[in-house]
């Protein structure tokens, strides 16, 4: 026989079934799952704070016109000003303790054949290959002969002398690794 | 269904379909989240924004570069700066000497940065 008991038991089950769906739906979205897919918003937030601080070393002092900080330290080969400027303004922070970015960064130019070469600026620790790094580059244009060194020389190690091939002005990449310890 | 004689069967197949369906929306959702921000990460991680904004930079700033008699300092850097970027970042960067406008008063610089994936074409001009 059949009867409307089953239209109440439908009803009622209907009625159920939303409040568990409703139930399930709002405990999921509570929670956030880390996918493989999340891990670019870290590499770029790393990107960014990176970036930014090269970018602000690329920027002559208080509006004068001249050098930037960054050519001015790439000219001299001066590794130590770099590791102290480069790292002051990417890992100190406000209240806590400082930051724990690594960097290692060098310095890419066009050697006398054509040839891309890479010589070290300075690195806050080597990178063993098993760090997860990010990329980040700033373009300056560089004079090779710099006559502040003594001796005056060409700062790229294959311009020997100032022969007038390497002499001049000169484009050159500084790119920098970085990853978090 | 209208042979049935006891009412609970009713009961029992309309459970089954109301956990069946449920099932089936909780497999949906599992299976949507493995793949939330993967076009995302994808579309942010091919795009070269600061490889773009560095490059446009120098070639800017070698535009207004002079060819000194020794050095060719705009030549030879304008020329570093292609090959550097081809070799270091994967991109074909070409830019042309400016162009002026018939009063001569405004030029127009073209640069354009293709990696394959990204292209960036740019007319800048100065003054």
């Amino acid at each position: 026989m059949v009867n409307s008991d089953g239209q109440l038991f439908t009803i009622e089950a209907i009625a159920a079934s939303l409040i568990m769906m409703a139930t399930v739906f709002i405990v999921v979205n509570t929670t956030s799952v880390y996918t493989p897919g999340d891990t670019h918003i870290n590499d770029m937030q790393l990107e960014v704070i990176g970036s930014d601080a090269l970018k602000a070393m690329n920027y002559p002092d208080n509006g004068t016109i001249g050098k930037s900080p960054l050519i001015i330290i790439v000219e001299n080969g001066d590794g130590d000003a770099f590791y102290t400027l480069f790292n002051k303004s990417l890992n100190n922070r406000m209240g806590t303790g400082p930051d724990t970015i690594q960097f290692m960064a060098n310095v890419t130019y066009v050697n006398r054949t054509g040839m891309i070469n890479s010589t070290p600026l300075n690195m806050s620790r080597p990178l063993y290959g098993g760090e997860h790094a990010v990329h980040i580059s700033q373009w300056i244009i560089v004079d090779s002969w710099n006559d502040h060194l003594v001796p005056a020389r060409n700062i790229f190690p294959e311009c020997p002398g100032s022969g007038s091939s390497c002499s001049g002005k000169h484009a050159a990449l500084v790119e920098v690794l970085l990853w978090r310890d | 269904m209208a042979r049935l004689k006891d009412d609970t069967a009713q009961w029992i197949v309309l459970m089954g379909f109301i956990v069946s369906f449920s099932l089936f929306f909780l497999a949906i959702m599992l299976n949507q989240s493995t793949v939330v921000g993967q076009t995302t990460a994808e579309a942010v991680s091919e795009f070269p924004k600061e490889d773009i904004r560095g490059v446009r930079n120098v070639v800017i700033q070698s535009m207004f570069m002079d060819d000194a008699v020794n050095f060719n300092n705009k030549t030879t850097v304008q020329r570093e700066i292609r090959t550097l970027s081809l070799s270091r970042q994967n991109a074909v960067v070409f830019f042309s000497p400016p162009i002026f406008d018939a009063n001569g008063t405004q030029s127009y610089y073209f640069i354009h940065y293709n990696n394959g994936v990204s292209a960036y074409n740019e007319t800048w001009t100065f003054p």
